[in-house]
């Protein structure tokens, strides 16, 4: 028994306890100063993980809020070579897997890196296969990848992404910086079994989504028309756009040739090319509109004056420009109907070429539009001082003038909406989250006055009702438009083409409130390849379509399909042409001698200008003698008019009341029994004060 | 030959234990001390270990949310594929034999007033 004291025993605890915590001691303290930094990474590589938080991209809608584009999350697989101990093994199980070349893996597990892309992207069964190969350095990553679920539908609004979901084209592209959330990396804890449980990082940004004034309906309407003529004319390109015109919001833009924006690597890069806002071309007759829309402006003329279109030929300078048909005296309404190129260069001349300049300008030609798609052409429009002594008559029949197609819709929905030019827009709102911000809209630009715009309306629906627009008339609806037809210039020879064309019809439809303005342009059509011929159905199509789709009340009777051929009607033995021969670039090698001087030109324009009377009977080509020929109502009551129509066979259609002051169809024209004509009637002290005016 | 045995009583209740107030000072202390400070790590301990629990079932809902905003998404992806125009057109086209209205054919048609207020009765009703 151990009869130490006490304080012994305790003593032998106390040196025992002593030495047993300063061993204690003495290893913490070397762990703590030695081996600190070695423990604190290995703990990190066992507890901590960063993880790759992948850039999201927010979704693209139509103004119904139907998905254009969207992004899902998709593994993609790398390696970590380092890991491998086999590659040869492992690259021959992946080729397996992935159906590509073992040697291409091969290669890329050849080498010390220590982060390799095996494949991105991948679809969930083949990753199932390759994560049940339980391969060691093998992982995965989530990705997102983008879709465009309607295909071709929008394809060159919407753009493209590349592999790293960057945008390449179209909204993609212009709102990059909007759409994609940055790159950033989150630091996640996790336990011996690889459970998360804490993350340290920037939160996922909310998304930001773009929602287009495109309409998806509207947009298959667009392109389905434009394929069904690019299948019946085998041009090589085309272009619909159809514009709100009371807003400038693009409805539809669809073009041709066009590709699928899933697989953009694949397409061609003409497929890629929004021609709507990048391709540039002359605009031919339909840009004779804004020289018309110039000349009422500046009072140079009005609706009804008469010019005399001398037979077809015209001389600028010394050369000599004709005209698609020898047309004698027609008002300034046939001019446009009939796409008269003598007719538009006089009121060109009228104009000058620095108000015609400016009126151009002022419809934003040659200048860009400011719609939010990148590739934007500014268009052609030289300066007055660079304009040589003909490109006054070249520019009034739309040569020597470069446009887009939207520049060109834009245009004529200025004078559908009573002459205010707005900026052509795609996209409606911003949806940050749950925050809405709506897009801006600059205030629109006024470029012709209203009266200006109504009175350029009702020339327009001549031109579908009675001139070289006649395929375009739609069922129950009224409608105004121009056609065009342009040569190309060919790039071998630096002339216009003798075989290609640029056909092309802008309209708009009701007459009275537009809901829709649609422009259609073909590029080299074989074969038929005028305006009238091969766009004007186009437009017909997209617009009737759209106007049901779009619930649009009809503004006159329906007609049966019969009564709606345009050959049921006498008034279109019209020859349906808007094309000029003139060639700019041929005046070089015009003779001089068989051509009068200036001066014959500008007392034949003198005349013809100065020619208001009602003596048109005799200029009015009417080919047929199959229908009734229309009087002269002018200065009748409506009391007389109604009678007088009823005694041929018409059917008056009287608006306003006291003195017939305007007429449709006019005076000489041929109609058929039973045809509405539709005359307008003013006060007699307003007639009165309009016939002062004009002495 | 017969054995005796001999009961010897021995009784302690007059025994009394001496209280020694000094001892249980010096134990009562520290052992209340201890019992405090084990307290107070049970409470810790249970506290982190609770948060732990909650940070995996936070991380595992936050996964779940996670996967169900990408079905969600690879839904709307498959029913805006569904929905794509061209698609219903060729259905409509092909196996239905539609064709497209000819104008005046589909009459667009206002909803009366009242229309909405109708509607609902009628479902209240036939619940």
């Amino acid at each position: 028994m151990d009869r130490r004291p006490p304080s012994t025993r305790i003593l032998y605890l106390a040196i025992f306890a002593a030495l047993w915590m300063g061993a204690v001691d003495a290893r913490l303290s070397y762990l703590q100063l030695f081996k600190y930094s070695d423990y604190l990474a290995r703990a990190r590589r066992q507890q901590q993980r960063i993880v790759e938080v992948t850039p999201l991209r927010g979704n693209l809608y139509d103004r119904n809020l139907r998905e254009m584009a969207m992004s899902i999350s998709l593994d993609s697989c790398f390696a970590v070579p380092a890991e491998i101990s086999n590659p040869e093994m492992v690259a021959r199980l992946l080729a397996g897997v992935l159906g590509v070349h073992t040697e291409e893996i091969e290669t890329r597990l050849d080498g010390s890196r220590s982060f390799v892309w095996i494949a991105r992207k991948l679809q969930p069964e083949i990753v199932e296969r390759i994560q049940a190969l339980n391969l060691r350095g093998i992982y995965f990553q989530k990705e997102h990848r983008r879709f465009y679920p309607k295909g071709e539908l929008a394809a060159h609004v919407l753009g493209y992404v590349d592999i790293d979901d960057r945008g390449l084209g179209g909204i993609e592209y212009q709102f990059e910086q909007q759409l994609r959330t940055p790159a950033s990396r989150m630091l996640v804890l996790a336990d011996a079994r690889r459970r998360w449980y804490e993350r340290h990082g920037p939160n996922q940004a909310r998304d930001t989504s773009l929602v287009l004034t495109l309409d998806e309906n509207i947009q298959f309407i667009a392109e389905k028309e434009l394929a069904a003529a690019i299948a019946r004319t085998h041009a090589k390109a085309g272009t619909v756009i159809v514009q709100d015109p009371n807003s400038g919001e693009l409805l539809a833009v669809a073009n041709w040739p066009t590709f699928d924006p899933n697989s953009a690597g694949s397409s061609a890069p003409e497929a890629r090319m929004d021609r709507a806002i990048s391709a540039l071309y002359e605009p031919g007759s339909t840009f004779k509109v804004i020289t018309l829309a110039a000349a009422l402006e500046e009072h140079l003329t009005h609706a009804d004056e008469l010019i005399d279109c001398q037979m077809g030929a015209i001389y600028i300078g010394k050369h000599r420009i004709r005209d698609h048909k020898p047309y004698g005296m027609l008002t300034v309404s046939q001019i446009l109907s009939n796409s008269s190129d003598v007719g538009a260069i006089k009121l060109g001349l009228r104009l000058g070429p620095e108000k015609f300049h400016h009126y151009i300008r002022a419809f934003g030609f040659g200048t860009a539009s400011g719609v939010e798609l990148p590739g934007e052409t500014r268009g052609l429009v030289r300066r007055v001082e660079a304009w040589s002594a003909i490109s006054i008559g070249a520019v009034s029949m739309g040569q020597e003038v470069g446009v887009t197609p939207v520049q060109l819709a834009g245009a004529i929905s200025a004078i559908a909406n009573g002459g205010l030019l707005y900026r052509p827009r795609v996209v409606r709102e911003i949806h940050h989250g749950g925050l809405i911000v709506p897009e801006t809209q600059e205030p629109p630009a006024r470029v012709v006055r209203p009266e200006t715009a109504a009175t350029l309306r009702s020339m327009l629906e001549g031109v579908i009702r009675e001139g070289t627009g006649k395929k375009a008339r739609l069922n129950g609806y009224t409608a105004g438009g121009k056609t065009g037809t342009a040569q190309k210039i060919d790039p071998a020879t630096g002339r216009y083409s003798g075989h290609e064309y640029i056909s092309s019809f802008v309209g708009f439809a009701p007459l009275n409130s537009p809901v829709v303005t649609v422009l259609v342009a073909l590029d080299a059509a074989v074969g038929a390849h005028g305006g009238g011929d091969i766009a004007a159905p186009v437009f017909q199509q997209v617009t009737q379509q759209t106007l049901a789709y779009l619930r649009v009340a009809p503004d006159m009777p329906l007609q049966s399909p019969t009564e709606q051929a345009p050959s049921a009607h006498p008034q279109q033995s019209v020859k349906e042409e808007d094309l000029s021969d003139f060639d700019p670039a041929q005046v070089a090698d015009a003779t001089a001698a068989a051509v009068p001087g200036p001066e014959n030109l500008s007392s034949r324009e003198a005349d013809g200008a100065g020619s208001a009377g009602k003596s048109a009977h005799a200029t009015v080509v009417v080919e047929d003698g199959q229908g009734i020929v229309v009087p002269q109502f002018g200065g009748m009551t409506v009391r007389n008019f109604i009678e007088e129509c009823m005694r041929l066979g018409f059917n008056p259609v009287p608006v306003g009341t006291g003195i017939a002051v305007d007429q449709l169809p006019a005076p000489g024209l041929q109609a058929r029994p039973g045809s509405r004509v539709v005359v307008r009637f003013t006060p007699r002290a307003a007639t009165q004060t309009l016939a002062q005016k004009e002495k | 030959m017969m054995e005796f045995f001999t009961v010897k009583r021995i009784d302690n209740s007059r025994l009394v234990r001496q209280v020694a107030p000094q001892q249980w000072r010096e134990f009562g202390g520290p052992a209340l001390v201890v019992t405090l400070l084990a307290a107070i790590l049970l409470v810790y301990a249970a506290q982190y270990y609770q948060c732990l629990s909650v940070r995996y079932q936070v991380e595992e809902l936050k996964a779940a949310r996670s996967e169900a905003l990408e079905l969600n998404q690879q839904l709307k992806l498959e029913a805006a594929s569904l929905r794509a125009p061209l698609r219903i057109d060729m259905i409509a086209r092909n196996r239905l034999g539609l064709t497209a209205p000819v104008p005046g054919q589909v009459t667009p048609v206002a909803a009366p007033a009242g229309a909405m207020m109708a509607q609902a009765s009628r479902s209240q009703a036939s619940q």
